[in-house]
Order: C-alpha cells, then structure tokens, then sequence
C-alpha cells in the first residue's frame, strides 16, 4: 500500500530527476538534423552490392506455402498471431504424428522448424489471396499422368532409379523449392566474384554459379535440372533469371517451359527473397513468392549421393515385396 | 492468456516428444522400413558412418545361442545431429547401446533408428529417416 510519505518521496525523486534531465540536456548540443543518416548498403571492392554470407530461411519454416482458406490477412499480429502460431504447432504436431507414427524420434526441441515465430501467413505474395494460380487444364491432365510424383513418398512400384524423385536421388530439391524451408539444412550461401555470383545450397549442396556480364542466355537445346541462369543488378537488387530447365523437372506442374525471375535484396534483418514462377503452359498466370532470409551460422557439407544407401534399400525392399516378405540380397 | 497459451503449446510439444515423432526426412520411411517390426537390438558399436543424407551406426549384436550379428542402423543426417549437439565422441566404437527401431523391409540386418539408450540409462535419440510430413516434400 502507498502511504503519503511514499508518495511524496517519489514525487521529489521525480522532480528532481526531471530536473537533473533538462541540466544534462542543456549541456548536449542539439543535433543538427532529425534525419537519422542512412546507413549505406555494403558493397564489394569492385562496387557491387555486396549480398555475401550464408542465409538461413529457418525463421519462416511453418509458414503455409499458400494462405488457408478463409484468411484473408498476409501478415498479423497480437492476440491473432499468438493464436496462429499455436495453431500451426498443433497442425505440425498432428502432421507428423499421423504420418509417421511411432517411427521416428527425438523430442521437438531438436526440429530447426520448430517455434518459428512469422507473423506471415503465406510464402506466395501475389496473387493477393496468396495462392498458387489454378493450373491450365492441359497442365492439369499432365499432372495426374505423373505416375510417382511424390518419388519415395508415392505407393511406387519401385524399380528403377528413375522411379525415385531427383530429392531422393539426391540431385536437387529443385528451383526454386530448394530455397524454401524444409525440416533441416535450411542455408544458402553466396559468394561474388567480379562478373559472377555463386548460390550454394546446403541441401543438397548444389552450387549455381550465374554469370553477371550480360552473355546471352545458351540454347534452348541445352537442359538443366537448374535450367540457364544469368544475373544482373537492378536499384542493388540481385536479379536472376532461369530458363531451359530439363524436361525430368517438375515444379508444381511445370518443367521445361518454366521461367523464374529471382530478386535477393538487403533488408533490415538479412536479405528480402521473392521468386516470380512463369509457365504459361501451366499456371493460368505468374504468380510470385517470398521469403525473409536471416545470417545463418554455418553451411554444412551435405555429400548426398555418395552415402545414399536408402536407394539400394528402398528397391531391396521393392523386390522383397515382390517376393512376398522375403529377403532379398 | 499468456500462461494458458504456452501451456497448450508446452502441452501439445510434450505429446509429441512422447509420441516419437519423426524428425528428418530425405527419403520416406515407408519405402525402406517396416513399421510393423519394432526392433531392439542391444549390441556394441562397431562403426559409425558420418555420411549424408543419414548417419549409420553399425553395432555387433550378440544372440542368445552366442551368435554376433551385425547390425547397421540409420539415423538422423549428419548436419541435423551436428546443430543438435552430436559430436565425434557422442558413440565411438565400444559403447554398448540398446538401439529401439524399425527394421528393414526387405528382412536385411538394417533398421531405422529411434532411441538408444547407454547403459547407464541415458538417451540418445538418432533421428529417423523420414515421415512424409508436408514441410518435407521437394515441391513446396
């Protein structure tokens, strides 16, 4: 309880620490502007933006790809946004219960994704309702021709390589999905060079080195899982556009024909990423998606192939099934 | 509110840790092991393999008739166990462990990992090979 000595002693403390304040002030000088200088965007010696480092885009795991239905906001905030993260927590939590049973392990502290904090409510930024365009129903068709489109995570059969997905086949996630958030390994590193910019991806540690010098593009005749990329600057935005991806790609519906335009730019907290996805023999429109990327702590080898016993094992097992249970050596 | 909240949130993390949920995945679970042959094998270590996209430790298992077999068992992807506090000495040749898991498909002497356990009763958990989870999927 404050009684009236309390009370006016912190009224004198009061008075006198407003007095000490404006003593104090008296002796600064004012500054001469308000304006806070800006502070200048790092460039490298031979004066382009410098973007170097390892990002990491651990921060927007669990951010829906595309906004649920019957959101209506792109990002919120106070009582709503406490109310969404435990939302997304109970949905990961059931997700993996469900999927994986009683298979896996290890408590949920160890998951990088886990308690990330994004206000956002979709990585797609336009269209507005921040979902992925309807594809074109010739799109559509060719979508459900595919027969394992989900490569390891499909009922199979199994009995090639080439039955496997290249993620499974540890050649690539695939652009742009190899920026997005997965469950671990969430970096990417660049490096510059006069004329060049190099993208590493920690999983599965494929290194895009992108020319900056204005060459045109190569011939269509010639195909990549990473398609053709070159660079350019643009108001200290990186801008990287892809073509001619190989015809075994596919993201979300589209492969050879698809176009990407990548923009990596300073923000406040690390780099601002957003990718616009073209096909026009696909989606009904483009349509674009964004992440904020923070400075990651460490890019980790991650020599995918050459450990990777679960494709011998995975088809042992297709061939046990054959046999009917029995082993298979 | 606040405390309410992070009860629910402390709540559902804890039914998930007790649920063993998977927790890393480059390839499905399903395509290589079973989940209906739960495996505990009690064995020494013999090896570990640092290797992507799982670790894989190998373990001598004794039988009762005083046969060894040798077991090699998939855990979670190096960079994962490195950021979680794994280290080269974490299960070096020697430990004896008991290792709780899921045995291959095709009947081999292979298994995913889920727990092991130090004699001393600690635990160490291995990380699996995978649940098919969304966040997981090459196509986001």
């Amino acid at each position: 309880m404050r009684t009236p000595l309390t009370g006016a002693l912190a009224a004198g403390l009061l008075i006198a620490g407003a007095v000490c304040v404006s003593v104090l002030r008296a002796q600064v000088p004012a500054p001469a502007s308000t304006t806070i200088p800006k502070r200048p965007a790092p460039r490298t010696p031979w004066g382009d933006p410098d973007l170097q480092g390892i990002w990491s885009s651990d921060e927007e795991a669990g951010v829906p790809f595309e906004r649920p239905l019957g959101q209506t906001k792109a990002k919120v905030n106070g009582t709503e946004l406490e109310a969404l993260l435990e939302e997304r927590e109970h949905q990961r939590a059931d997700n993996a219960a469900t999927i994986g049973g009683v298979t896996g392990a290890g408590p949920v502290h160890w998951y990088e994704i886990w308690g990330r904090q994004s206000a956002r409510t979709s990585l797609v930024v336009d269209p507005a309702d921040g979902r992925v365009p309807r594809l074109i129903p010739e799109a559509e068709q060719r979508q459900q021709r595919r027969t394992r489109p989900m490569g390891s995570f499909s009922a199979g059969p199994f009995e090639r390589p080439d039955d496997f997905s290249l993620y499974d086949r540890c050649i690539t996630r695939g652009l742009p999905a190899m920026m997005f958030p997965a469950i671990y390994n969430n970096n990417t590193r660049i490096v510059q060079a006069p004329g060049y910019v190099a993208v590493t991806y920690e999983m599965i540690h494929e290194t895009r080195v992108i020319p900056l010098d204005g060459r045109p593009f190569a011939s269509g005749r010639i195909r990549g899982y990473l398609g053709d990329a070159r660079a350019r600057w643009d108001d200290g935005a990186l801008v990287i556009e892809t073509r001619h991806f190989s015809d075994k790609t596919n993201y979300r519906g589209a492969g050879a024909g698809l176009r990407l335009v990548e923009r990596f730019r300073r923000s406040h907290r690390g780099l601002r990423y957003e990718v616009t996805v073209e096909d026009p023999h696909t989606f009904t429109r483009s349509w674009t998606a964004a992440l904020n990327l923070t400075p990651g702590i460490a890019l980790f080898e991650y020599a995918c192939h050459e450990g990777n016993y679960a494709m011998r094992n995975m088809l042992s097992a297709a061939r046990a099934a054959e046999a009917g249970g029995r082993a298979v050596k | 509110m606040r405390s309410r909240l992070f009860g629910v949130v402390a709540g559902a993390a804890f039914a998930v840790a007790a649920a063993a949920v998977p927790v890393m995945a480059h390839h499905s679970f399903a395509a290589e092991f079973d989940a209906k042959k739960p495996v505990k094998l009690r064995g020494t270590v013999t090896k570990m393999e640092w290797i992507n996209p799982h670790s894989w430790i190998h373990i001598d298992v004794k039988t009762p008739d005083g046969k060894v077999e040798q077991w090699m068992v998939e855990g979670g992807a190096p960079n994962a166990l490195l950021r979680r506090g794994w280290n080269k000495n974490s299960l070096l040749p020697g430990t004896e462990i008991l290792v709780e898991g899921f045995q291959a498909k095709d009947g081999a002497m292979r298994a995913n990992g889920r727990d092991i356990t130090f004699p001393d009763g600690k635990k160490l958990f291995v990380g699996s090979s995978g649940t098919g989870a969304p966040d997981e999927r090459p196509d986001k």
